[in-house]
């Protein structure tokens, strides 16, 4: 009887769900097991290869070996600890910040600047647009040796242009603050396209005619970009920002082949300070805990990603 | 996609249309047009970001085509952008390792290898998520946020275990197993919004006529999404092209490296550095990339402003 009562109720309910949603499964020839027979591979991919690693970080960072290849100790929040007091650990965090607020300020700047040029550009010079992206297509080791020539100390362009300009070459890779320097030019150029790009995109969803009414108004070109352009391409201009931050705390390749996290240490950031406790020091569990560092970073920066994306309905767009 | 395309008739459209009605493009760019000075001033202003955007993009890789074209020794005696008498003795060098043969070789496999096994899983995904209403549809969500929670530095450590677990460390196929699971969230977010776009009739009458699903996937769905196809295959490509942190830990002998990996040892091996052969490798690897890029640059440019970037 109540068994009976039971499969009525779910029947019920089944039935009540269907109707909610119209036109789903109106297709014939499947059975119910095929959007997930469908769906299996991709869902497994995703499974072992994203979202397993990462489980496999958070529970490896409480653990530690004596030896490598030993037992695991349950250590707790430990090796949390013993990283916010290893000085060397806090020193790759500010390198981190250094380098990541770098690489915004001129990234933004650039991406601004060359963003609102290319919308000016018309007709034939379209083509403008196509040879800005060309970074994007180059490996970020591509773009480190590309670097390293063209800062060379001896006869790199850079410095014969600074020659030529009245000031002496510069030692860029053995100077801690060229080098960092120097890893932030090369980390912008790389990514410079993804902000140009969604600036541009921006600035053509414009209504121009807010811009023809502030010109009627007789607001020049500076103010007109200021007070109108800029504020109505804010989603764009965020949404780079995060772009170029999330780049630019997750690099490897760029720095380890520019600078290796040179020198003396000045561009050991937090990617280079991973990489060696890993494969060098072979600290997998210290590392490990380096990685939940860096993967919580960049859950604030989904975080800001989310929450920009539904306020501006950036999806819709 | 279509979506983009729609917005950039909107801008040709306006632009057209504004300056059939008010004169001169640029009057648009300022107020100053209006006097022949502002307008100089004006097309001033504009040229020098652009030509500062053309420097900064183009003279990276002319410096280093000339330290290319140009002999050991030269590269420090003639440090001009002309090589006094370019030669391709470089390009002859790096084609002769076997490093690089291989790199090269490896690369253009797992490139492909990528490219076609992640259009194979997120294809019927995709179909699912976009044509059926199960419960698994919630996922994809989280695939749209996955690739951007978890970048290949996170992944670095993980994979290498797994990969040593499984035994499968060292192979070309384990690199686009990774590579393809990395880009598979975002093929299928991409695609789902593809397919929705694609008008459920069509596969109805289909349906009528007798189609199996596999006939409608293969003759309806498929043709319909190419260019997301295409914008997925570019994307994977690109990435097993370029990447390095997983190359590096998930290949130990030489003969499995990818092209980045190669470059980045490169650098260290030779005692005395040889810029020619290294600007060559450097060219050598950016330069088939290019080739394709001018062919289908519209669906990069599609895929970096649907945000799939990585």
């Amino acid at each position: 009887m109540t068994t009976r009562r039971a499969t009525e109720r779910r029947r019920r309910r089944r039935a009540k769900r269907a109707a909610s949603r119209p036109d789903r499964g109106s297709l014939v020839g499947h059975s119910k097991a095929t959007p997930y027979v469908l769906s299996a591979p991709a869902i497994l991919a995703v499974s072992v290869l994203l979202a397993f690693p990462v489980v496999y970080a958070v529970w490896g960072s409480l653990y530690d070996t004596e030896f490598i290849g030993g037992p695991g100790r349950f250590v707790g929040f430990q090796q949390y600890v013993d990283l916010f007091q290893d000085p060397k650990f806090l020193w790759s965090m500010s390198r981190t910040f250094v380098f990541v607020f770098g690489v915004l300020i001129l990234g933004m700047t650039l991406g601004l600047v060359f963003g609102f040029a290319l919308h000016q550009v018309t007709g034939g010079m379209r083509f403008l647009r196509g040879v800005t992206i060309v970074p994007y297509l180059v490996s970020g080791i591509a773009t480190a040796v590309i670097f390293r020539l063209i800062l060379n100390q001896n006869f790199g362009q850079v410095n014969r242009f600074l020659e030529f300009l009245g000031i002496p070459a510069q030692a860029w890779f053995s100077d801690p603050n060229l080098a960092m320097l120097a890893s932030i030019l090369a980390q912008v150029w790389a990514d410079l396209p993804l902000a140009v790009l969604l600036i541009l995109g921006g600035l053509q969803l414009m209504d121009p005619q807010l811009l023809d009414a502030a010109e009627v108004d007789g607001a020049t070109g500076w103010k007109r970009a200021w007070r109108i352009s800029i504020p109505l391409i804010t989603p764009q201009i965020s949404l780079s920002t995060i772009l170029l931050s999330y780049q630019a705390l997750t690099s490897l390749g760029v720095i380890i082949a520019l600078t290796g996290g040179g020198p003396v240490d000045a561009t050991r950031t937090l990617t280079i300070a991973l990489y060696e406790t890993a494969f060098v020091d072979l600290e997998t569990n210290e590392a490990l805990a380096i990685v939940v560092v860096i993967l919580l970073f960049n859950a604030l920066l989904t975080l800001g990603y989310v929450g920009l994306s539904r306020r501006y309905n950036l999806d819709e767009q | 996609m279509a979506t983009n395309t729609r917005h950039n008739t909107r801008a040709t459209d306006t632009r057209v249309a504004r300056d059939g009605a008010s004169g001169p493009p640029d009057r648009r760019i300022g107020g100053l047009a209006a006097s022949p000075l502002g307008r100089g001033v004006r097309r001033v202003l504009l040229w020098i970001p652009l030509i500062i955007l053309v420097l900064w993009t183009v003279m990276p890789f002319l410096i280093t085509m000339s330290i290319s074209l140009k002999a050991r020794g030269e590269v420090f005696a003639d440090p001009g952008l002309l090589p006094d008498s370019p030669r391709l003795d470089a390009y002859r060098e790096v084609i002769a390792r076997p490093g690089f043969r291989g790199a090269f070789l490896n690369s253009v496999l797992v490139g492909f290898g990528t490219a076609a096994l992640t259009i194979a899983i997120s294809v019927p995904a995709a179909y699912a998520f976009a044509r059926f209403g199960f419960r698994g549809r919630h996922l994809l969500l989280l695939f749209t946020l996955l690739p951007r929670l978890v970048p290949s530095l996170g992944l670095m450590i993980p994979l290498y275990q797994i990969a040593v677990t499984a035994g499968m460390l060292d192979k070309r196929l384990t690199l686009v197993i990774v590579y393809s699971g990395m880009l598979v969230p975002l093929a299928v977010w991409l695609l789902v919004g593809f397919i929705q776009q694609i008008p459920r009739e069509l596969e109805e009458a289909a349906n009528v006529d007798g189609a199996s699903m596999f006939k409608r996937i293969r003759y309806i769905v498929l043709p319909l999404a190419l260019p997301a196809l295409i914008t997925i295959g570019v994307l994977a490509f690109r990435e097993a092209w370029n990447e390095f942190t997983l190359v590096l830990v998930l290949t130990t002998t030489p003969g499995k490296r990818t092209l980045p990996y190669e470059l980045y040892l490169m650098q260290g091996i030779q005692g005395i550095q040889n810029y020619p052969a290294e600007a060559a490798f450097t060219i050598l690897t950016i330069v088939p990339f290019i080739l394709i890029y001018t062919r289908i640059e519209k669906y990069i440019v599609a895929g970096i402003t649907t945000g799939s970037v990585k």
